[in-house]
């Protein structure tokens, strides 16, 4: 098991809670979908999931590890190992296209040369290798977001988290990114998918997570 | 990409840092070749005092000053760790009173004590309780003076300035340590956004800390050697321009600290080099401190 939230709460300062009694669990290997509509909760999930917030009550199981019990220091080995991309991209606008990929990988601590040739390649994959120089200031919004999902995947994560990850590309490259994620997802990484698009959910065969007021159904 | 890149610094921030570190680098170059000036003072002065003294005859009514004088020469040359003893002549002690009394003929008629100038081995010295007991059981109205006084004084003196410049150094690097401090925190705070995202993609405290010091390290260098330059400028046009009158032994001392003998000099530069070693270890030291302690609180 990947993830085990069992009775988890989240509110934010004194305000009213924003996640309560969430429980669930993401199997090892497992492709899910998180959905709901705006201001349910799903991107406050998602950072609970990658140890950005604290849950205010209840317990969260990691890889076998109860985040409580972490340690400080433990947190970045543990951050290496999701894969996250963000609504808002979170890109570094000083850094190129091709270092935001790598960021990851710097951070791990990887030589430059070990990874040059797998960070062009997924920036080909994703449809960037004209941009790799680019700044992301001067890219397009689609073009961050392949940009967001390359830096996400890179350094093959065990479980991938995403935040409306298809929000601001067109459908064909948006069917091109889920297979990218089920391709990643066949070599074993947990994929959890936040979303409002109903076509990226379309199939009915993958299990969806539905929030609604900060309860999960 | 070199790993300082990741993090943004401007450089505005970093060019004033550097400036005011390059300042407090000169002091403390100034402060430290100062303190070398007075060191070398003081072993000039206290080397001269210590391998001297002066042994005196009171003229007393009664008393062959002259026999009694032999007498106190041959005891002293006599004795272990005296090298030679000289009898000063009453021409040569005149002119000793003279800055003080001016050539006059009153002086010719002054009843002067005989004075002996001894000189002692260092490295050896002589028992002076001892001797002053010989010395005074055989010879009337004899006294030594071994400058004991003056030396004193001088130590005290040197000591003195000796703490004030160690002072000065110690408040120069607790400015330059807060400087630092300041410059990172204004550089984390302005770069929470880069942090956080480094902080998400996995990165450790130490990543993130070698990221930002080594601006840091630059701009510690950078100061130390400007500060040191400017200070060992400041020196060498002291002993070049010379000193307004009264004061040419600052200039004679500052060429002597630069260029004069290659041994002291050799020290000097030695110890200028401190400076900016010691900027940039101090920078990069505080930095990387401050940023491990600001992270801790994120």
């Amino acid at each position: 098991m990947v993830v085990r939230f069992e009775n988890v709460g989240l509110r934010y300062g004194v305000g009213p809670e924003v996640l309560k009694d969430v429980t669930f669990t993401l199997e090892r290997g497992s492709f899910s979908f998180l959905t709901g509509p705006s201001g349910a909760g799903k991107s406050s999930l998602l950072k609970l999931l990658f140890l950005a917030l604290r849950p205010t009550r209840g317990l969260i199981n990691l890889f076998g590890r109860d985040i409580a019990s972490l340690r400080r220091a433990e947190f970045p080995g543990l951050r290496r190992r999701i894969g996250v991309v963000f609504q808002d991209f979170k890109l570094l606008d000083h850094l190129s296209a091709y270092d935001n990929v790598a960021l990851p990988l710097r951070a791990a601590g990887f030589r430059p040369d070990s990874y040059r040739s797998n960070v062009k390649e997924l920036l080909d994959w994703v449809g960037l290798k004209g941009q790799a120089d680019m700044f992301p200031p001067v890219l397009s919004g689609g073009e961050k977001q392949r940009v967001a999902i390359a830096r996400a995947v890179v350094a093959k994560p065990e479980l991938l988290l995403a935040d409306e990850p298809t929000g601001n590309v067109d459908p064909s490259l948006a069917t091109r990114l889920l297979h990218l994620f089920q391709e990643l997802n066949r070599f074993g990484t947990t994929v959890l998918i936040a979303t409002h698009d109903p076509h990226l959910i379309a199939g009915g065969t993958l299990p969806v997570l539905r929030l609604e007021k900060g309860h999960l159904n | 990409m070199p790993a300082s890149s990741i993090i943004p610094v401007d450089a505005q921030p970093m060019r004033t840092l550097t400036l005011a570190m390059a300042v407090m680098c000169y002091l403390a170059t100034l402060a430290l070749g100062g303190l070398m000036l007075v060191e070398a003072a003081v072993t000039q002065w206290t080397s001269g005092m210590t391998s001297q003294m002066t042994v005196q005859l009171r003229p007393t009514s009664g008393i062959d000053l002259s026999a009694e004088t032999e007498k106190a020469l041959a005891i002293l040359s006599a004795a272990p760790g005296v090298l030679a003893a000289r009898r000063i002549e009453r021409a040569e002690a005149l002119k000793l009173l003279e800055p003080w009394l001016g050539r006059t003929s009153v002086l010719e008629e002054l009843p002067l004590p005989s004075l002996i100038a001894v000189a002692v081995d260092r490295t050896r010295p002589p028992d002076l309780a001892a001797l002053e007991r010989q010395l005074s059981a055989n010879v009337r109205g004899v006294s030594i003076d071994t400058h004991a006084r003056w030396q004193s004084q001088l130590i005290r003196t040197a000591s003195t300035l000796r703490h004030l410049s160690l002072s000065i150094l110690a408040l120069i690097a607790l400015s330059a340590t807060a400087l630092v401090i300041f410059a990172t925190r204004s550089v984390l705070d302005a770069n929470r956004g880069v942090i956080e995202v480094l902080h998400l993609v996995g990165a450790q405290d130490g990543f993130i800390a070698r990221a930002v010091k080594g601006r840091f390290l630059r701009s510690g260098f950078l100061a130390g050697l400007l500060g040191t330059i400017g200070g060992i400028a400041t020196f060498a046009i002291l002993g070049l321009i010379g000193a307004p009158a009264g004061s040419s032994t600052l200039a004679e001392a500052s060429t002597e600290l630069l260029i004069a003998a290659p041994s002291v000099a050799l020290a000097t530069y030695s110890v200028f080099l401190l400076v900016p070693v010691c900027a940039t270890l101090l920078s990069l030291v505080t930095a990387h401190l401050a940023v491990m302690r600001q992270l801790r609180g994120v």
